[in-house]
């Protein structure tokens, strides 16, 4: 069986992942999509922490994380096309209104 | 063996296709590495014995999720991105690298000296088998011990589809009122008001 920790690397792998593309993307549906990356690499800890300890109850985090994932992209995706019909980009780089 | 090699394999794929989703320049190229991430991520599910987190994962995750993504993307019709403006500055990267390393030693360093305990130790593989399998005992879990969670995440569902439609109508108050200048009193004036002065 493969060793927890080398789960926990790879998902860290794919955290920081996900976290680089939140910060240097300026596409508003990629820091999106980068979201959900990291969202997947808490799943990946959740299940193989499940597995290790023995306990169901890590499969069933996962399940909730997926439904607040799905919302969460849902009322993103919304977002982004408000904005986008209201000022035609969803660059983050336009989108400062509410930088002081 | 094969249990390692197969790991190491998925585990490949998965950092090949995080990146790029990252790096790609075009938004749908992203996505359809986004898919075959959620794909090797399921397989890594299925590899771990959580029979039922992998077929939902494919189910919702890239059946539902990333087609909404895909659908916006064809939308919106984004042109490949300019990474002009979006120079990482040298600071910037250094702090997300050194971040980096600093969290894979501490996930490297956690399985030493039973520093993962915790859990109720029940449910290994040979009792989840007795139990039913994967798929039962979870649907267990779920319906005995977080019965509430559960019914409290239909309620986050049905506002999440209330707060969707609300957000991109057509004459929604968020759509049009989002960054204009002048202060949110008089309700049905606001957006006209924030047309005008744009």
């Amino acid at each position: 069986m493969v060793p927890v920790e080398h789960y926990m690397v790879l998902a860290t792998l794919v955290f920081f992942c996900g976290l680089a593309g939140v910060m240097f993307r300026k596409n508003l549906i990629m820091v999106l999509m980068s979201i959900e990356l990291m969202l997947n690499a808490v799943n990946i800890v959740f299940v193989a922490a499940s597995r290790e300890l023995a306990d169901l109850d890590g499969q069933v985090m996962v399940i909730f994380i997926i439904t607040v994932a799905a919302c969460e992209a849902a009322v993103g995706l919304a977002m982004v096309i408000a904005l986008f019909r209201k000022y035609g980009t969803v660059n983050t780089g336009f989108l400062r209104m509410l930088r002081g | 063996m094969i249990s390692y090699a197969l790991f190491y394999l998925i585990a490949a794929f998965i950092l090949l296709c995080s990146m790029m989703v990252v790096v790609s320049r075009n938004p749908v190229t992203s996505a359809i590495f986004l898919v075959t991430d959620l794909f090797f991520i399921s397989a890594l599910f299925a590899k771990m014995n959580a029979h039922f987190l992998a077929a939902i994962q494919i189910l919702l995750y890239a059946g539902a999720i990333v087609v909404l993504f895909v659908f916006v993307i064809m939308l919106l019709n984004l042109k490949a991105e300019e990474l002009k403006g979006a120079r990482m500055t040298v600071p910037e990267i250094g702090v997300l690298i050194v971040s980096a390393i600093g969290f894979v030693v501490i996930a490297a360093l956690l399985g030493a000296d039973g520093a993962t305990t915790g859990g109720d130790g029940r449910w290994t593989d040979e009792a989840i088998t007795a139990a039913g399998g994967n798929t039962f005992a979870v649907a267990m879990r779920l319906f005995v011990n977080f019965v509430w969670p559960f019914e409290l995440a239909s309620v986050l569902i049905l506002l999440a589809i209330v707060a969707s439609v609300v957000i991109a109508r057509k004459d929604s108050l968020v759509s049009s009122g989002v960054g204009s200048t002048a202060p949110a009193q008089g309700k049905g004036e606001k957006g006209k008001v924030a047309h005008g002065t744009r």
